[in-house]
């Protein structure tokens, strides 16, 4: 081009984008930028798109992995001693009650004994705590005359903060209770024998169990360490196959050294199944013997409390014979070798309710207990949440002064940048000893579950969650207030509406879609928060018991997240366990995506009716 | 040509740098890495070892994951090793070298003002194990129990289970804590809280220690205490160099006594 050598030199930017002067691959400047830009966007997708390829490579073996598993624990004959072992653990439920009816029974003799002791207790216990209120009921007991007031008050006094030994009129007292107690018990020998024919009579069954428990703990032993090798060796063998002459050799003679036998299952099982008839005749003397103890027992004559329990006692025990009962048909129709279903694998993670890792007996990968809890706590803190950030947001968006919005605004946004690491701290420190204190309050002991024991629970996790769910929804309830066209307002107005009336009437259900998809944003961040519900939740693997009603939210829980950040330090690379983290990974990664697309749809949908 | 050969005759300085002062990494046990060996790490390197050390602590498992791994040199473990894991070793060529190191005692701790001091070995497996669910049960002032256990990767975790519990499940209400420490706070804040610490830890504020049928943790007698257990150092192979200095350094006389006060019992002082 000749007319370029007379264009006088001008700026760099100028240059760059001058048409039609040079092609990089075919592509002029602004094509190399808008691709790049491009290029950019689409890196977001392809990391979502590894990350799911990540996930799912590593978590895919599991179900094979874990049914491989579940076909060892029948085969070794794991599932045949847990078929006599599961209805035994009930049988400690009772065991327990009856105990406590027991000591109620024995309430009334040894009360004064048991009184006093703990007075003295409590009393050091408030004066540990600080709290006048406890020293005052001390010191208007009854219970001590005032030369045995004087002289506890002087050994407490006494005492260093950091000594651990009583002072001895404390541990005197203690003494004369275990006394007192020896004594009342000779009163109640009918609910003691009871309780001890109850305790004994699980002995010989459980000396069974343990024999075929210790063979079947061996069989699986052997049959995980073949397994192992067995693995090793074919990939020794695999390299072996492709490689050439010392190396090959090498490979060969190592996979030789770890070949090990298969363990003879058919043959090992036998000694299970010999004692099949001893198990099961043991099952039935156990279930008369324990028939025999608890239907003589009388509820006449005892106080109201213990007789509730020993009608509990007696009114679970028809289930309990029956779930033996059940047992001893179940021993007999079981098979070694029957196959375990692929579906039981499935089932066992998706619907089982036990989480149980590192056992010296069966691992178990059930979710159920981890996702109650990651739910539960999700819900008290988008309870909490949800009215505070939607009506903060009302507020900022249409009632405030331009100076009001200048501080709300950046301090709500603020707390997105204190690391939730720190929030745990204050959780453990402050808000778990404010939430136990409240709850000890008298006035406020109507409220269920109150007052509370443990302060590390949902509760508390779910109040932190809530404070950090915050900013996120309360930004974008802002921000869909803000998309509110202007003319609805101004129409609301002209037909005379107050401001009160436009708010609620007009621009809140205009910009509901949006308040409804930053709610679902919040779950989404509150899911998958992983250091608060580590260091506050209080780390139980159970299923709460919804028993106590509204109380549950007072129980300690564990999650998804917190069981991964837990446990995955611990575990072998590739191992089952190590699997069913990645698995509860997926399952959170799938929690998340849908949440995530439930706020898109909603906000889509009501945008269309909208218009 | 200048700049080049300062960077090179740089990275050469550091690189004998690095090597004389080598890195010794341990992995493993929270009971022994919390308090015991970073004490002895510290002694050691103040008697002339020309060793820098990278130490964690996150259960007894780790010990294991990290040797098989070839990221630890030392794996501190509180338990003996599993089947599963001296297998999962031998399949990656990694031969395991057992030291006993000491012995450690578990102890039973409830809160301050309880007024329980003694249990039976059977009220104790029952208390774990769920069966127990009441204070009364055992003697005490009516209230549920909560119980407070280490988390799964612990060694201390496994050997409670093994020694107390007679190889029992924990009771599915029991709270997990992340190490002694967590345990203490916990049952020294709750007073219907019970837990195990090791020894070293029984003098945490506000917790006292159960006598179990009577007996005392006693560091004299340790294995007279029903849940007494030595505690180990597992190596790759027979120990070498910087590891064999260290591990002599442990099991001399001036580590038997950092031992002591760490509230160990060294294997000299056994009966």
């Amino acid at each position: 081009m000749p007319s370029d050598s007379t264009t006088p030199p001008g700026s760099l930017g100028s240059k760059i984008l001058r048409r039609g002067r040079r092609t990089v691959l075919g592509m002029d400047p602004q094509g190399l930028i808008k691709n790049f830009f491009g290029a950019n966007s689409s890196i977001a997708i392809i990391v979502l798109v590894l990350i799911m390829v990540f996930l799912l490579r590593e978590g895919a073996g599991f179900l094979s992995t874990y049914h491989h598993e579940l076909e060892i624990y029948r085969k070794a004959g794991l599932e045949f001693c847990d078929i006599a072992d599961t209805p035994l653990k009930q049988q400690q439920s009772m065991a327990s009650a009856l105990r406590r009816a027991l000591s109620m029974e024995l309430e009334p003799l040894v009360k004064n004994a048991r009184e006093r002791r703990d007075a003295a207790f409590l009393y050091k216990r408030a004066l540990d705590e600080k709290s006048a209120e406890g020293a005052a009921v001390f010191e208007n007991s009854l219970l001590f005359t005032p030369g045995e007031k004087n002289q506890i008050k002087s050994e407490i006094a006494a005492l260093t903060p950091e000594s651990i030994d009583l002072p001895p009129t404390l541990q005197k007292l203690a003494a004369e209770f275990t006394e007192k107690d020896r004594e009342a018990k000779k009163t109640f020998r009918a609910i003691i024998e009871a309780e001890e024919i109850f305790e004994e009579a699980t002995e010989p069954v459980a000396e069974i169990l343990d024999e075929l428990k210790t063979h079947a703990t061996e069989t699986k032993e052997a049959a995980n360490e073949f397994h192992t090798l067995e693995v090793g060796r074919q990939q020794l063998l695999g390299a072996a196959a492709s490689a050439h002459g010392a190396e090959k050799d090498e490979f060969l003679k190592e996979a030789e050294l770890s070949r090990v036998d298969a363990p003879d299952y058919a043959a090992r099982i036998e000694t299970i199944l010999e004692q099949r008839d001893d198990l099961s005749k043991a099952l039935g003397e156990y279930a008369a013997a324990v028939e025999e103890a608890v239907k003589p027992l009388q509820s006449d004559g005892l106080s109201p409390e213990a007789a509730k329990l020993i009608a509990s006692v007696q009114k679970a025990l028809p289930t309990h014979l029956n779930h033996i009962q059940n047992a001893a048909r179940n021993l007999k129709a079981w098979k070694w070798d029957e196959p375990v279903s692929f579906w039981r694998a499935v089932s066992s993670f998706a619907f089982g309710t036990g989480w149980i890792t590192n056992s010296s007996w069966q691992d178990f990968y059930g979710v159920v207990p981890l996702l109650t809890g990651s739910l539960l706590i999700s819900f008290v803190a988008l309870l909490i949440a949800t009215p505070i950030s939607v009506t903060a947001a009302i507020y900022t968006n249409q009632f405030a002064t331009d100076r009001e919005k200048e501080l709300i605004k950046p301090v709500i946004e603020f707390i997105q940048a204190i690391p939730s690491v720190v929030l745990g701290f204050i959780g453990i420190a402050v808000v778990g000893d404010l939430i136990k204190g409240v709850s000890q309050w008298e006035f406020l002991s109507w409220i269920p579950g109150f007052p509370i024991q443990e302060r590390l629970n949902i509760f508390n996790a779910g109040c932190l969650l809530a404070f950090m769910a915050v900013p996120t929804m309360f930004s974008l309830s802002e921000d869909a207030l803000n998309n509110v066209p202007r003319s609805y307002a101004e129409a609301s107005d002209a037909l005379g509406a107050t401001k009160l009336q436009t708010v609620f009437r007009v621009i809140v259900p205009a910009a509901i879609s949006g308040i409804l998809s930053a709610i679902l944003l919040g779950l989404g961040r509150v899911i998958g928060e992983t250091m608060v519900v580590l260091l506050v939740a209080g780390n139980r693997i159970a299923i709460p018991d919804f028993g106590d009603g509204l109380g549950v939210i007072f129980q300690p829980a564990h999650t998804l997240t917190g069981i991964i950040a837990q446990e995955l330090g611990e575990v072998s690379r590739g191992s089952s366990h190590w699997q069913a983290l990645f698995m509860v990974g997926i399952l959170l990664f799938v929690i998340s995506l849908s949440v995530n697309w439930c706020a898109r749809t909603i906000a889509k949908r009501f945008e269309h009716s909208k218009a | 040509m200048k700049h080049a050969l300062t960077t090179l005759l740089c990275s050469l300085l550091a690189a004998t740098g690095l090597q004389a002062q080598s890195t010794l990494r341990i992995r493993g046990s929270d009971t022994l890495g919390a308090k015991l060996i970073p004490s002895l790490a510290e002694s050691f390197k103040k008697t002339g070892g020309k060793v820098s050390f990278d130490i964690a602590a996150e259960g007894s498992s780790t010990a294991f994951t990290n040797l098989a791994a070839g990221t630890a040199e030392i794996g501190m473990s509180s338990r003996k090793v599993k089947a599963d894991e001296r297998t999962l070793c031998r399949s990656k060529s990694i031969d395991l070298n057992e030291i006993e190191l000491a012995w450690d005692m578990i102890t039973v701790v409830v809160n301050k003002n309880n007024p329980v001091a003694d249990l039976s070995k059977k009220q104790i497996m029952q208390i774990f194990a769920g069966d127990i669910t009441d204070w009364s049960e055992v003697g005490g002032t009516p209230g549920p129990i909560s119980v407070y256990t280490r988390n799964t990767s612990s060694g201390t975790y496994r050997d409670f289970m093994t020694m107390a519990m007679k190889g029992r499940e924990y009771a599915k209400n029991s709270q997990k804590m992340a190490g002694n420490e967590q345990i203490a706070a916990e049952v020294g804040s709750n007073p219907n809280g019970i837990g195990y610490v090791g020894y070293a830890y029984a003098g945490a504020r506000g917790i006292k220690v159960v006598t179990i049928g009577g007996d005392a943790p006693n560091p004299n007698a340790v294995k007279d205490y029903p849940l007494a257990r030595p505690v180990f150092l597992y190596t790759n192979g027979q120990p070498a160099g910087n590891t064999k200095a260290f591990i002599d350094f442990c099991l001399s006389p001036a580590g038997a006594a950092i031992m002591t006060k760490a509230g160990f019992t060294p294997l000299g002082a056994l009966k």
